[in-house]
């Protein structure tokens, strides 16, 4: 009998149970790495930031803590930090109005469609600047909006420039009035604080930086 | 060239796949085509001994 050596690569079983094994284990990785990543971007508890236990997306009452953009120099990039606690509004907000505020802010910013001329967290439209890190911008931060606007603090400052932005230009491009209410604006301006709050590994990179040497306009060329 | 882990979520699997230039590519494809061949040689036997 003569010793044959045939090809494995005209063989059928042979494709399908690499076929099989490459798909099988992709999709088994790819499930992992969601449930991964759901772990990963779960809000944290009002608990957390009492405690100081460090979340990549803090509970809505992060709302109630004076917010931070640091330089970083081990990870080569300004990360948002959590200080003392400071009234937004003139007031602290428990989880559930913290929680309700945020919720009326984001359904705000989607009916009022800020997407289609900013970035939000990376999505949306090149025209204005991106808002995810709108609140730690130096222009709100050291005063300069606030005089602009005549109010004492920040996030009122920001509610009345998103009330009236035409009033307040301050870039060659002009926000246009979008009928922003009262409401609407403090829920607004939640949903801008805690977003900047997020740790977004950088994003948008050397924001300080642009931020000042562009006098707080836009990013998007 | 190899960075330490800066990222917040150091210590998960995928942070720690993340630290050097191409860990995470080089570690799945070796986890996937290094039984490939173990599918080759089996397959390779079985093809012989049905030939014979
Ligand atoms: C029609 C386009 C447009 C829409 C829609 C829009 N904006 Fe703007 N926005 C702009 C432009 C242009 C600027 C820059 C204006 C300036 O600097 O005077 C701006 C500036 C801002 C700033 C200041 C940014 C900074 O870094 O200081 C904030 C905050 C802001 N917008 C929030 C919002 C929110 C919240 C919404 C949704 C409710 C929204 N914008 C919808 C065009 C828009």
């Amino acid at each position: 009998m003569s010793k044959k050596n045939a090809s494995v690569w005209t063989s059928i079983r042979f494709w399908r149970r690499s076929a099989a094994w490459v798909t099988g284990t992709a999709t088994v990785l790819l499930i992992w790495l969601t449930f991964n990543t759901m772990g990963q971007i779960s809000m944290g508890s009002d608990a957390d930031l009492a405690n100081g236990v460090k979340k990549r997306i803090p509970a809505p009452t992060v709302i109630n803590y004076h917010i931070d953009y640091v330089m970083d120099q081990k990870r080569g990039h300004e990360v948002p930090v959590i200080g003392q606690k400071e009234p937004f509004f003139g007031k602290q907000w428990s989880a559930e109005e913290a929680a309700a505020l945020l919720h009326h802010g984001k359904l705000t910013s989607q009916a009022k469609n800020c997407m289609n001329c900013h970035t939000l967290l990376g999505n949306g439209a090149y025209y204005a600047p991106d808002l995810t890190k709108a609140w730690l911008d130096p222009r709100w931060e050291d005063g300069t909006m606030a005089a602009i606007t005549g109010k004492n603090s920040k996030e009122e400052a920001m509610a009345e420039f998103l009330m009236h932005p035409s009033q307040y230009p301050t870039h060659a491009r002009m926000m246009p009035n979008l009928n922003i209410t009262q409401d609407e604006a403090v829920a607004l301006v939640a949903f801008l604080k805690h977003m900047s709050s997020i740790d977004t590994n950088g994003f948008p990179r050397n924001f300080s930086q642009n931020a000042k040497r562009l006098e707080g306009g836009t990013n998007a060329h | 060239m190899w960075e330490s882990c800066t990222d917040i979520a150091c210590g998960n699997i995928f942070a720690l796949l993340n630290e050097g230039p191409l860990t995470l590519t080089i570690f799945l494809h070796t986890v996937i085509v290094l039984p490939m061949f173990f599918i080759y040689f089996q397959e390779k036997k079985r093809v012989n001994e049905e030939a014979r």
